[in-house]
């Protein structure tokens, strides 16, 4: 435990309260979420595992401010939390930021341009 | 190569994650002004988080691995890179499965193979062009 660690956890925090509490675009309960983030943390083994590898690593840490835990590999669990939330605060920007355009876009011209946005966040 | 490695790994999950926007449609690459709305908090933040853990001496990075090039405060260039990166590829996959769920649910509808695999590199929705189809309706 130590100041990475804390922060971690502090970011996810921080990153779900910005979705739950003020942008709410949903996206958490949709599927296409979720399942982009399985492949997301996938992918995220062989790269992340590749910059932290102890026996020739390219991102060094202080083991002080960290539990101490890395699997797979040689990749602090940490990291995991990190990589969640700073690519769940992508989306949910993004998600925000294509609904703005749209409202906007919205105000001047009548056609349905992007449906499919708002369509598939609606989807349980 | 060595010391440019870590830009070279970053370039590669730029590279691996290109088919989905070329091939399933993410549209993410091409909505440049809608990308710099969304990213531009997160960068900011990120950074400033990198630089207080560098400062604290949290993590550092490799001489042999980095270019070397800093930004202000001592971030490496990497860094930023990473920051832009890899929520980016986070947002291709996000927006290609959103597309690939889309299709899925129009070939659960009875839509011909065909014409559902031909709007996938545009977004995997009904295309407006065939009006009134069955397709508009996938719920």
């Amino acid at each position: 435990m130590g100041i990475y660690t804390l922060t971690a956890l502090v970011s996810v925090v921080v990153v779900l309260a910005i979705e739950l509490l003020w942008l709410r675009t949903g996206i958490l309960r949709t599927w296409r979420y979720w399942l982009a983030m399985a492949i997301v943390m996938g992918f995220q083994v062989p790269v992340d595992g590749w910059l932290t590898k102890l026996s020739d690593p390219l991102v060094l840490y202080n083991e002080a401010d960290m539990t101490g835990i890395r699997a797979p590999w040689d990749i602090p669990v940490e990291d995991f939390a990190f990589g969640f939330g700073m690519v769940t605060l992508a989306m949910v920007l993004w998600v925000h930021a294509g609904r703005r355009e749209e409202r906007r876009a919205g105000a001047g011209s009548g056609p349905a341009t992007g449906t499919a946005g708002p369509r598939q966040e609606q989807r349980a | 190569m060595e010391r440019g490695e870590y830009l070279v790994v970053m370039g590669l999950c730029l590279l691996i994650t290109l088919p989905l926007e070329l091939l399933l449609g993410a549209r993410v690459w091409r909505r440049p002004r809608r990308l710099l709305v969304a990213m531009a908090p997160l960068v900011v933040a990120y950074s400033i988080w990198d630089i207080a853990m560098i400062a604290a001496g949290s993590w550092s990075y490799s001489d042999e691995k980095l270019t070397g090039i800093l930004l202000p405060f001592e971030m490496p260039l990497e860094e930023l890179v990473f920051f832009v990166v890899v929520p980016i590829c986070g947002l291709l996959t996000l927006e290609a499965v959103g597309n690939v769920l889309t299709a899925l649910g129009r070939l659960r509808a009875g839509e011909p193979v065909g014409r559902v695999l031909r709007d996938l590199p545009h977004g995997g929705g009904p295309r407006p062009a065939p009006a009134g189809s069955t397709g508009a309706e996938v719920a």
